[in-house]
């Protein structure tokens, strides 16, 4: 007997592989695979220097309207990323202002917005936790990736 | 015949920027982070948290991973650690001692052997499987299926006489056998011991 598995040993180990294989979802075989995207970027990365809810610690009920707005501040060497949280969308702004594109990475794969020529950009709806950006501009000559967001 | 299916060959390929290599990679092993997840027995929520991390940490190490081939090993002790992380965070929330990290760890030290050299075993066998040509694919996948098909069912659906089925099963399993994922696994000395060891 060749390795020592004759043929009820060798169908039942490979009922077993297979049942192993199986009772691993799909989204957690997918995110897997979405984690090549980060193969060989060398982005620079931009650490969140500003929270606005790290800050005010109070609770919600005595804060005032304008203040319940979160923001973030994300600096790198070259640049930052201003981003407000809001109701459906996030809305930010690269400083200093410069055109380019926003990626949207989440669990699930990306998406990408578009940050015009004053540095604005809008991402709706709301990515799903965790998510990073990553901002470019058309020469590549600016790269830039923020930590993993958990809103 | 697939490419070299080896893991220091997916390895390779995948620090050099084959996504193929890559997805194969995530295909093989992800049953084994998966089975230590569930071991550990951490929400929905912190399974992405550890998956999304062990995966991040792999993607940024392939090109400096030392041994290729002990992949596995690195992948179910990164998976551990990254699993005793979040337990651990979430005992210090309910303020339990530390004692219950110390049996934790412990644990998870001694399982850990075992759930690499059955990842191995099934990764092997689900490549030989792949391996084998459609029919014997059908064949096999048929008399595994649950719950189990008649040899009946199994004649009308393949088109094969019933007398010849169990020939059939006998030459599909030898070529398994024979195929380069199983013979790799002898090669390595991991071998079937004949049963289940966990059984």
């Amino acid at each position: 007997m060749r390795n020592g598995w004759d043929d009820e040993q060798l169908l039942g180990a490979l009922g077993e592989a297979m049942r192993a294989r199986q009772a691993v979802p799909s989204w957690f075989v997918e995110m897997g695979k979405n984690a090549y995207a980060w193969h060989n970027i060398d982005a620079e990365l931009a650490q969140l220097t500003y929270d606005s809810q790290a800050e005010t610690k109070e609770p919600a009920f005595v804060r005032s309207e304008a203040a319940s707005i979160r923001a973030l501040t994300f600096t790198s060497a070259r640049l930052s990323l201003e981003l407000e949280v809001g109701e459906n969308s996030l809305i930010g702004q690269v400083i200093p202002p410069q055109a380019g594109t926003l990626e949207t990475h989440t669990k699930d794969g990306l998406t990408t917005s578009r940050v015009d020529e004053s540095g604005y950009f809008a991402v709706e709806p709301i990515p799903a936790s965790p998510f990073r950006l990553r901002f470019q501009t058309a020469g590549g000559g600016v790269d830039v990736v923020t930590g993993w967001i958990t809103l | 015949m697939r490419d070299d299916p080896t893991v220091v060959a997916l390895v390779t390929r995948a620090a050099a920027s084959d996504q193929g290599a890559w997805d194969e990679i995530v295909d093989r092993y992800a049953p084994l982070v998966w089975s230590i997840c569930t071991g550990f027995r951490l929400s929905t929520h912190d399974v992405e948290d550890v998956a999304q991390n062990v995966w991040l940490l792999l993607v940024g190490q392939l090109g400096t991973l030392r041994e290729p081939a002990a992949l596995p090993g690195w992948l179910a002790t990164t998976t551990r650690r990254e699993c005793l992380r979040v337990v651990t965070a979430a005992r210090r929330s309910e303020r339990l001692g530390t004692e219950l990290d110390e049996a934790a760890q412990f644990v998870a030290d001694t399982v850990v052997d075992e759930e690499i050299l059955a990842a191995e075993r099934n990764a092997a066998l689900r490549a030989a499987f792949a391996e084998l040509p459609p029919r014997c694919q059908q064949l096999l996948s048929m008399l595994l299926s649950d719950p189990p098909r008649s040899y009946g069912t199994i004649s009308t659906t393949l088109d094969i006489p019933i007398g010849s089925i169990g020939p059939q099963r006998a030459r599909c399993l030898e070529r398994m056998r024979k195929s380069s994922a199983l013979l790799g696994l002898a090669d390595v000395g991991v071998n079937f011991p004949g049963g289940d060891p966990g059984a």
